[in-house]
């Protein structure tokens, strides 16, 4: 189906950029390191005070990597006028933002599941056992941050100052999905049961439709200006 | 039919007037060159043909498609080689080919890929990222790009420029190729000489209006 | 002239005066007339600016919402002055909202700020405004300007309920119920200022998002004649 075809080689061709020009997953996960080592430092390791707040952090962190990457990732397309192209390619717009979000995902994805295994290391967390429903809560989350973040990428990656104007937009319309993934997050690394905290889940999976739609429908626009 | 009908395009920027009732058709196989002053709005009027830009009156038929309600399959028609060349730095020569050929839903074998690039003169350098290209050979690859595509109308945005020689007779010979198989094609230019060897109609834009000037007389026209 | 600035021009004098009068009578009722608050005392009367401001700000997004949606679909570019007007005096309405509650809040509850859900929401909304002014002044391409303005509002306009219900539930797992903004129960006498004082601040911001569109059209013909000397201005 041309559809999906075109969803495929749109995610082909940002992971292919993406594995041949490494600055942008370096930078994200060497920013998101530094911060892990700055609130390391900055907190004494008394440990239910980690304990209450690693949830907050490890979203932190993520949300801070999350600024760096997506903001970038429509920059490829504004050299060599390449978003002309894509905008004159008699294909369904909306297939080219699904492209951008699986790409986009699977870059954050892959970034945060490095940094997961450091953030156990250097707070010393116990939660081997937990890993399974923290996964699910980071793919929904980071499907939160991206469904919109991809959309703001067009936004401003042709403004002089994408690098303010991106988390100025993104971060106030993403307070839901941080405060749904740090509360299940919390729940999830007390060992609660999943029935406490899936009501989080489920606002994330609500945000995640809604917001996949919503872009969908006004990526055409941006594209077609 | 006719291949392309501009009819009444207005264009404002803002509440500025940049085009003011520009009309045009062209059919199956034929050339037109346009000329005009910089700054007269050519790139703008490519632009609008090439459906990048919505014209602010006016409307634009691609094989009878409009531009506006049947956006989608008037774009499949046409093919742009603009002054963006439209190559991703990081993927290889082939691959840049690959992928602008997916977008049309195309998908051609590697032999008609590779016959592609040797008939544009950079086959040697198909494994090489688009990056490390010269702007001539650039040129060339965007070339490659609409042979394959095979479009209706190809829109070409000051097509010399940069090519060396053998490039300028090679884009001739293409453009050639391309009319003889009943494509139209449009190009702005502003080599006379060049131009005028391959197109049959040539215009002037000037004053925010398009006045169509028989060969003969172009170059009396322009000064 | 635009068939839409005809129509601000032809009403604005009429409704600046409908919000003069209603807002001098609503200051009136609330500083001099109406009684203190059994509990609050005095300091209950910030409440006649704070609550119709609020209100205002609302009014502002949901007519930056409603007039971008209508613009993508109209493309009229008197629709899209008129946003960039509703923002403006929105981010106005909503810093009123704000510093006004605050004040309010601390001798009230003792807190200059707290996670109240309708804080919290009028707090992103300030930031979504800002944003879309901000977008708009750097974005480069001044056709593109309008709709990716719109696109962001609309975003905006579809998040803002769902950030209220995060917060709200976040608020009732970790706050006791103590603080509550629904705190002030209405005396009679308090009412009726209140009202005026809404409906007259509804007004004011009819005015200005009026006034203020005219200003912006005028701003883009002017720029318009300057940038070409040789250009035609077209008023259609």
């Amino acid at each position: 189906m041309p559809f999906f075809n075109v969803i495929k080689w749109i995610v082909w061709k940002d992971i292919l950029c993406e594995m041949r020009n490494r600055e942008n997953i370096a930078s994200i996960f060497f920013f998101a390191l530094n911060v892990i080592l700055i609130f390391s430092f900055s907190f004494a390791m008394d440990r239910d005070v980690t304990q209450a707040i690693i949830p907050g952090l490890i979203w932190v962190s993520f949300g801070f990597a999350s600024m760096l990457g997506l903001g970038k990732s429509f920059l490829s397309e504004t050299y060599n006028d390449c978003l002309s192209y894509l905008q004159m390619a008699p294909v369904p717009k909306g297939a080219i933002y699904l492209g951008k979000l699986l790409g986009n995902l699977l870059v954050m994805v892959v970034v945060e599941l490095f940094l997961v295994p450091l953030f156990i290391i250097f707070f010393n967390l116990n939660i081997l056992d937990k890993l399974l429903p923290f996964l699910l809560i980071l793919i929904f989350a980071t499907l939160g941050i991206c469904a919109v973040g991809t959309l703001f990428s067009a936004l401003t990656v042709q403004t002089r100052a994408r690098e303010v104007l991106f988390p100025l937009l993104l971060l106030p319309l993403e307070a839901p999905v941080f405060i749904s993934a740090i509360e299940a997050t919390a729940g999830a690394f007390r060992g609660d049961p999943i029935a406490l905290y899936q009501h989080w889940i489920e606002l994330l999976m609500i945000f995640d439709l809604v917001f996949i739609i919503v872009s969908y429908w006004m990526f055409e626009f941006i594209l077609d200006a | 039919m006719m291949t392309l009908r501009g009819m009444k395009l207005t264009h404002l920027y803002r509440y500025h007037k940049v085009l003011s009732e520009v009309s045009l058709e062209l059919g199956p196989g034929e050339c037109f060159a346009l000329f005009g002053p910089n700054g007269a709005g050519k790139t703008t009027l490519i632009k609008i043909l090439s459906t990048l830009l919505q014209p602010t009156h006016g409307s634009i038929e691609i094989m009878g498609k409009n531009s506006r309600e049947h956006r989608m399959e008037a774009r499949r028609f046409l093919f742009l080689i603009g002054h963006g060349t439209f190559h991703y730095d990081d993927l290889t020569v082939l691959e840049n080919l690959e992928f602008a050929m997916a977008l049309r839903g195309i998908t051609p074998s590697y032999s008609a890929l590779m016959g592609v690039l040797d008939r544009v003169g950079i086959g040697p350098f198909a494994l090489q990222k688009s990056r490390y290209l010269s702007t001539g050979m650039q040129k060339r690859l965007a070339l490659a790009k609409a042979l394959l595509a095979k479009p209706n109308l190809l829109l070409l945005d000051e097509p010399y420029v940069s090519l060396d020689e053998k490039g300028m007779k090679m884009m001739n010979d293409c453009i050639r190729e391309f009319l003889s198989k009943g494509t139209s094609v449009l190009m702005s230019s502003h080599d006379r000489a060049k131009a005028s060897e391959v197109s049959n109609r040539a215009g002037i834009l000037q004053n925010k209006g398009l006045r169509e000037v028989p060969l003969g007389e172009l170059t009396n026209a322009l000064f | 002239m635009h068939r839409l600035i005809k129509i601000l021009r032809r009403f604005e004098g009429g409704v600046g005066v409908l919000a003069f009068i209603f807002i001098a009578l609503g200051l009136y009722g609330g500083l001099i007339a109406s009684p203190p608050d059994y509990y609050q005392g005095e300091v209950v009367r910030i409440m006649y600016i704070h609550v119709p401001f609020a209100k205002g700000a609302l009014l502002a997004y949901t007519t930056l919402f409603i007039g971008s949606v209508f613009y993508l679909w109209k493309r009229d570019p008197v629709v899209d002055n008129f946003c960039h007007a509703a923002a403006g005096i929105g981010v106005f309405m909503t810093a009123v909202a704000l510093l006004t509650g605050s004040i309010w809040a601390k001798p009230t509850w003792n807190t200059w700020w707290t996670w109240d859900p309708r804080l919290v929401s009028f707090a992103i909304l300030l930031l979504i405004l800002i944003g879309y002014l901000m977008l708009r002044t750097l974005v480069e391409d001044k056709q593109k300007e309008a709709v990716y303005g719109a696109v962001l509002a609309i975003i905006g306009f579809v998040d803002l309920p769902i950030v209220y219900f995060s917060v709200e539930w976040w608020r009732s797992l970790h706050q006791p119920m103590s603080i509550s903004t629904r705190g002030v129960s209405i005396a009679p006498g308090m009412l009726t200022p209140l009202l005026l004082m809404s409906i007259g601040i509804s007004f004011l911001f009819t005015y200005m998002v009026m006034i203020r569109t005219q200003m912006l059209y005028l701003r883009h013909l002017l720029g318009a004649k300057r940038g070409g000397l040789i250009s035609e201005v077209d008023l259609s």
